[in-house]
């Protein structure tokens, strides 16, 4: 049994053998993946208490990747230095870097409010805006300009809320306050509103926590097709969702990365004693 | 078959924690019976006192515009009705023939008010000398005295005649003053309230400057009064008694209110809508424009009516600036003097005359009736406002 | 990797769950065990009765193999087991499988000895089929030891037994077809000798089969269908 911890899959060869060990059905035979976000040597303290450890991982494009891991892992956190929503938290202090195709996104000439454009967000509770179906989705884009006439407006509404799934639930009844949804199709509104800002990366911090069975396979369900156009990093506390929704799996534990695998490695032969002790349930 | 779970009916353990429990029950419903009858005898007594202010005798009398009426307006009337019309329902008709003088000469017949010692002996609260009583119940069999609804009450300033005597130059002043403060606190405090919500930095200055706005508002409000006095007074210079000077003292007072009740609205304002703002890209100032106002809105208007109307209530720190002056005119602007109900209520209370009592009391339904549509208006708007997130 | 470790999941429950799975298979493959060496005695001596009982008992075995797989099939389905738990259930699953068909082969032995006569008997290499019998029993239960142990190790000293199993059985078909050109009539009681045979070489490849399970289990590596070098380089070499 390994004692140390064995780094993140940070080089090309890694991968690419990682890939070959775990055979077609996981690398669909894909060259390797394509880097769209990556964290190097990512130090983060909340005051006095370093809350994330030199955490190396790489977000490959039109993925999900998963955050799984104890309460107070680090997971959250590191799914905020993303977009940089840790910059609302007084004390926060952080080392390293992180790049959205290889740009710094910490770098001290880039916009914050043009990064969460590209890096959008999506929250553990559903959150729709106390306005109507259309507002929530519309507010972003006029917001920045995006899109500036009715018909304009109309047009992304529909296609947005048509790659939410969401659609046919709610075609009829724009003008109902979004809060007024279920649960499940307030989560794929608030997925709906990220995606009409057309981003490239969208965070899900734990989306489906809050939701029954039923919903949650919804948003599972839109979570994969959203892959095909989107990089996803997904936080969540439920091992079978990551196993079902994710590519890539990422085992967090006090503040560090023990463990970055594809997901059906990582959840039928993990590497590491600990992934193996969290992910079965055992004392850790 | 054992039954055991109505066994312990006998157990004497079990029966005295029923009893302990009866018996707290007992005190807590007694003190809520003694709670609402302070406030049932407080209403019934003033409203009992008060309702009569709200009618008022009069007398109907032929007003003859002679010569003599054109120096004393009293010379108008029949000479054995003098004592028994009201002094100054008729002190207005030398003016009124030099505006218009081809009245000199006519008569008219015209419902006046009685003196108030008849008002108030027909109301059956003061006793009058056998000879005048006498008299004053043949007129009533007469049908030319009556009872009517006092509109004077609204429409009229204050009078050193009780029986002239309103409320209507106190309730403008009023509205001037709760306009000022207004004005002064709640810009003043919404917006300092957002700055501490929403942008200032959790640090010592941020906190001391809490502590001390949360103190502010358990300062006693006649030092408000010193220091509307000190500051706007003397330092400023704003005219004493104006409404202007009474609304930034009252001002003064609301400030810290409105500051704390609107920062409870805006912390009632869930996070994950903040959160959901910030990462599809607003800024701080577009958060909060856009999402975090809106939804506290109603949360800071209830609380800034109930600051005003506790400024509405509010006499002590008015008395200090001057607010408590005789004032028969309605002020015309907040630049004038003025009084407000309070205040008023205050006069009507000092005065000998027993008819100020019913003035005093019914100044107190009115104050009352408003603060109590104010509260109401509060509690309507947090429920229809009030969202489920 | 902890041998022991189903012993210490946070769900007591689930630990008795996978230890009970665990002590089921161990109790199927002693039935198993018991079952082949009447049948090779049976087949050997001619004992009748050893030979009936055999037949008569491995309805046993198939009872154990049903329960067994209620077992797993609920564990799957309320612990969604994960890692190490999930390859032990696939590994358990896939053994009582080739468990229940090795008592199925040594019915198969058992029946086919009560067709013999004994003539038939002495006409056969039967001191080789006896020898084939003892290869395939020691196969059975090094390829339990194996499981019952955890031990990768031992699973690929196992495996790679099957390569004596297989020339054996080469050598006694050869030695009966020469035996068969001689004597065209005993073709029936030969035939029956061939089945018998054939049956403990697929009891050989079937314990094969269980000692890759093992090595899956321990090292989470598919080793089926891979040369022995190979296997035992992923049983023996470091996880990764």
């Amino acid at each position: 049994m390994e004692t140390e911890l064995k780094n993140t899959p940070t080089t090309a060869a890694e991968t690419q053998s990682m890939a070959d060990n775990t055979g077609e059905q996981t690398m669909g035979g894909k060259a390797v993946p394509e880097v769209k976000m990556q964290a190097e040597d990512l130090n983060l303290w909340y005051g006095d208490t370093q809350a994330l450890h030199s955490i190396n991982l790489e977000m490959y494009a039109r993925e999900v990747t998963a955050l799984i891991g104890p309460s107070g892992c680090g997971k959250s956190t590191f799914l905020r230095c993303l977009n940089r929503m840790n910059d609302l938290i007084p004390q926060v202090r952080l080392e390293g870097r992180v790049s959205l195709d290889g740009e710094d996104i910490y770098d001290h000439s880039v916009d914050v409010v043009q990064l969460r454009t590209f890096v959008g967000m999506v929250f553990q509770k559903p959150n729709p805006f106390p306005k109507s179906i259309y507002e929530n989705i519309a507010y972003a884009p006029r917001l920045h300009g995006t899109g500036t006439s009715r018909s304009e407006l109309d047009d992304l509404v529909e296609s947005s809320l048509k790659r939410a799934g969401l659609w046919n639930e709610v075609a009829d009844r724009l003008d109902t306050p979004g809060t007024e949804l279920s649960g499940g199709q307030q989560q794929r509104l608030c997925i709906a509103r990220a995606i009409a800002v057309n981003p490239e990366v969208i965070l899900m911090d734990e989306p489906a926590s809050a939701l029954d069975p039923l919903a949650t396979a919804t948003v599972e369900e839109l979570i994969h097709e959203l892959k095909d156009n989107y990089t996803i990093v997904i936080v969540t506390h439920n091992l079978q969702q990551a196993a079902r929704v994710a590519g890539y799996t990422a085992f967090f534990h006090m503040g560090k990365v023990v463990e970055y695998n594809d997901t059906d490695t990582l959840f039928t032969n993990p590497r590491e004693q600990r992934t193996e002790d969290y992910i079965t349930g055992r004392f850790g | 078959m054992q039954r055991r779970l109505t066994g312990s009916a006998s157990d004497p353990r079990i029966r005295a924690r029923y009893r302990r429990e009866t018996r707290f029950k007992a005190y807590t419903v007694t003190a809520l019976f003694v709670a609402f009858a302070i406030i049932v005898a407080f209403f019934a007594d003033i409203i009992s006192q008060g309702y009569t202010a709200f009618w008022r005798t009069e007398i109907q009398v032929t007003l003859d515009y002679n010569e003599r009426a054109e120096r004393i307006g009293r010379f108008a009337i029949n000479e054995d009705l003098r004592e028994i019309v009201s002094r100054g329902a008729v002190r207005g008709i030398p003016l009124e023939i030099r505006n218009n003088p081809e009245l000199a000469g006519t008569t008219h017949e015209r419902w006046v008010p009685v003196y108030s010692r008849i008002d108030q002996y027909f109301k059956g609260k003061e006793a009058l000398p056998p000879e005048l009583e006498q008299q004053v119940l043949q007129l009533k069999e007469a049908g030319v005295i009556r009872s009517t609804f006092n509109w004077a009450f609204f429409t009229a300033g204050d009078s050193k005649l009780p029986e002239l005597a309103g409320i209507f130059s106190a309730a403008v002043g009023s509205i001037f003053v709760l306009f000022v403060t207004l004005m002064f606190a709640f810009p003043i405090g919404v917006l300092s309230a957002i700055y501490l919500e929403e942008f200032a930095p959790d640090n010592k200055l941020t906190q001391a400057i809490e502590v001390n706005i949360n103190n502010l508002a358990a300062v006693p409000s006649i030092i408000f009064g010193l220091l509307g006095l000190a500051v706007f007074i003397n330092t400023f210079g704003v005219p004493r008694s104006s409404a202007l000077v009474g609304g930034l003292t009252l001002g003064l007072m609301t400030l810290p209110i409105i500051i704390i009740s609107t920062r409870a609205a805006l912390r009632a304002v869930p996070d994950p809508i903040r959160l959901g703002a910030f990462a599809m890209g607003c800024s701080r100032w577009q958060v909060v424009r856009d999402h975090v106002l809106p939804l506290s809105l109603p949360g800071i208007l209830t609380g800034t009516i109930i600051g005003l109307a506790q400024a509405m209530g509010e006499t002590a720190p008015l008395i200090i600036v001057g607010m408590i002056a005789y004032i028969p005119e309605a002020p015309s602007s907040i630049f004038e003097s003025a009084t407000v109900l309070p205040a008023q209520v205050f006069t009507w209370a000092s005065e000998p005359r027993k008819a100020f009592m019913e003035k005093t009391a019914a100044g107190i339904i009115v104050l009352l009736a408003i603060l109590l549509t104010l509260n109401a208006t509060a509690v309507l708007l947090r429920r229809k406002f009030e969202r489920r997130w | 990797m902890d041998k022991k470790g189903f012993s210490q999941h946070i769900s007591r429950q689930y630990n008795e769950d996978l230890e009970q799975i665990i002590t089921r298979v161990m109790t199927m493959g002693g039935l198993v065990e018991q079952q082949l060496e009447s049948a090779v005695d049976a087949l050997v001596s001619g004992d009748q009765e050893k030979g009936e009982q055999v037949v008569t008992s491995d309805y046993r075995i198939n009872a154990m193999e049903v329960e067994l797989d209620e077992a797993c099939t609920n564990v799957l389905a309320r612990r969604q087991p994960a890692a190490s738990d999930l390859r032990l259930i696939v590994a358990v699953i896939k053994t009582i499988t080739d468990l229940e068909r090795i008592g199925d082969e040594a019915e198969r032995v058992g029946r086919m000895s009560l067709h013999l006569l004994e003539e038939d008997r002495e006409r056969s290499p039967m001191g080789e089929i006896a020898a084939l019998g003892e290869q395939v029993k020691g196969m059975v239960r090094g390829a339990l030891d194996a499981f019952a142990r955890m031990d990768a190790e031992q699973a690929v000293r196992v495996a790679q037994e099957d390569i004596k199993a297989d020339a054996q059985y080469d050598a006694i078909i050869r030695h009966l077809v020469k035996y068969l050109e001689d004597n065209p009539k005993s073709v029936p009681p030969v035939l029956d000798i061939v089945w018998a045979t054939r049956s403990l070489e697929r009891i050989g490849d079937r314990s094969r089969n269980i000692c890759e399970y093992v090595i899956y289990f321990v090292r989470g590596k598919d080793v089926r269908h891979v040369s022995f070098e190979q296997m035992a380089q992923e049983a023996t070499g470091d996880r990764h």
